[in-house]
């Protein structure tokens, strides 16, 4: 009796692996296409992704499958992304992210890394140092940058206090 | 013994001198010299070649990124095509570089950029229905390299508004890619779109003039597509120059990628060439080297016979 109901238990599994395993229309429905780009390394190039919550000019938001079509420049800030086997977090400095119709995401920025590999040293004495030039006395140019550099490290710092 | 060594000797250093084996001495000098240079020419296509092969795998690597890059920025252009077709302005800019020495991948852009502006059939700036879109005589031209810049100045000096050079000496990078956008963007010149452009790789061995069209904040805005996509703000300034910056860097690393494919595959080339002028040459030059011993022989020979 038992090595039967093992057998029906093992039957019931069986067609959910399947499942899991295999790309089929209905599936795809509820996963959006991402391309997370940088100029330098491609990191996603259309991978069925289930959601992705970007930090947008405009606030944060997740982006699902369907969305409807959009653009939302992205600040310095964390871009998650969410796959069937689980999530992982990038930390980007700018960039653009298009939804587009045909449920596409690209996301093209500068510059990104995972957010494990920072340190938390290194942001602290950056920021110090963009910090003192962004209210030193050099060119207004110069000081602009810095501040932009100071607020980059601060999204930073705010995103592993996380 | 001696006397008759010496008098044998004496015939032949005189018509050692006399004109028809002087110029047979004086070709093998020159043989050899003109060997000596071949060889060193070749040395120096040897190791060009090897630099190049090893620059090419970085290259490759680089390209590979900057493509992807470049087809996730064109996805909103793909999709804001214009219905009607008006008669935009073009600004062209046109990408090489300043070093030679690569086969024809300067002059391949050169080409390619007066037969969009002649709108012959071979024009690598097609429409929908692949037909050569017309373009204005009077549309601005910038480039990028000098040896291109050279080559459009002979015929369109009118045209060109600013070059810019010291681009794509090493695998480009976003910082050129963005400096170039901003100068662009910086120039004043007046565009609704802008027209890369710049040498697709296809192959290790082989490349074509290409074309890539970057709609400008103007372009995007009386795009019928374009409209389907949802803003918070306006943010189609910033769009358009980052998207401008973002093909600039995919078109570079493209061009660069070819240029020193190209390269690898021309001194390839002049070091086979050298090889066979090497062989050759040392032919003649053994040759002549042999047939003036046997001179030499034959008049040693009829100068003993004689006594």
């Amino acid at each position: 009796m038992s090595s039967l109901r093992l057998l029906a238990s093992a039957a019931r599994r069986a067609p959910s692996a399947l499942t899991l395993g295999r790309r089929g229309y209905a599936e795809a429905s509820d996963k959006i296409k991402l391309s997370l780009v940088l100029p330098h390394q491609p990191i996603f190039t259309s991978t069925d992704v289930v959601q992705v919550n970007i930090c947008a000019a405009t606030g944060d938001m997740g982006i699902l499958a369907n969305h409807v079509p959009s653009i939302e420049p992205l600040r310095p800030g964390v871009v998650e992304v969410v796959e069937s086997s689980g999530s992982k977090k990038w930390f980007v400095s700018g960039g653009f992210a298009t939804v587009h119709p045909g449920n596409k995401l690209t996301v093209n920025v500068v510059e990104a890394a995972p957010l494990e590999d920072f340190s938390a040293e290194a942001i602290r004495t950056n920021l110090q140092e963009a910090l003192r030039v962004a209210s030193g006395n050099g060119s207004e140019e110069d000081k602009l940058e810095a501040r932009i550099e100071a607020d980059v490290y601060e999204a930073l710092q705010h995103a592993l206090s996380k | 013994m001696l006397a008759r060594r010496t008098l044998a000797r004496a015939p032949s250093a005189l018509s050692g001198a006399g004109p028809g084996n002087a110029r047979n001495m004086a070709t093998l000098r020159e043989i050899e010299l003109r060997l000596k240079s071949v060889k060193n020419i070749e040395k120096i296509t040897k190791s060009m070649k090897m630099i190049a092969s090893t620059k090419l795998a970085k290259a490759q690597r680089a390209m590979a990124a900057g493509k992807e890059y470049g087809i996730a920025n064109s996805e909103v252009f793909a999709n804001s095509t214009s219905a009607a077709s008006a008669p935009n302005n073009k600004l062209f800019i046109v990408i090489s570089s300043d070093k030679g020495l690569c086969g024809g991948i300067h002059s391949s852009v050169t080409k390619a950029t007066r037969r969009a502006f002649a709108g012959s059939a071979d024009s690598p700036l097609l429409n929908e229905e692949r037909k050569p879109v017309e373009v204005d005589a009077a549309s601005p031209i910038m480039v990028i390299g000098d040896k291109s810049k050279a080559q459009l100045l002979r015929s369109m000096s009118g045209n060109l508004r600013m070059t810019f050079n010291q681009i794509g000496r090493d695998v480009p990078t976003f910082a050129d890619a963005a400096g170039v956008a901003d100068l662009v963007i910086k120039s004043g010149v007046p565009y609704d779109s802008v027209v890369l452009v710049y040498n697709k790789f296809v192959s290790a061995i082989s490349y074509e003039p290409a074309a890539m069209e970057v709609r400008g904040e103007a372009g995007l805005k009386e795009s019928e597509g374009f409209k389907a996509y949802e803003m918070e703000d306006d943010f189609t300034k910033d769009l358009a120059e980052f998207s401008l910056a973002n093909a600039i860097f995919a078109a570079l690393t493209e061009a660069h990628a070819c240029e020193i494919s190209a390269r690898r595959n021309a001194m390839d080339n002049a070091s086979n060439n050298a090889k066979d002028m090497i062989g050759s040459l040392q032919m003649q030059y053994n040759r002549g080297r042999q047939a003036a011993i046997t001179n030499e022989l034959v008049d040693i020979i009829t100068g003993a016979s004689a006594l």
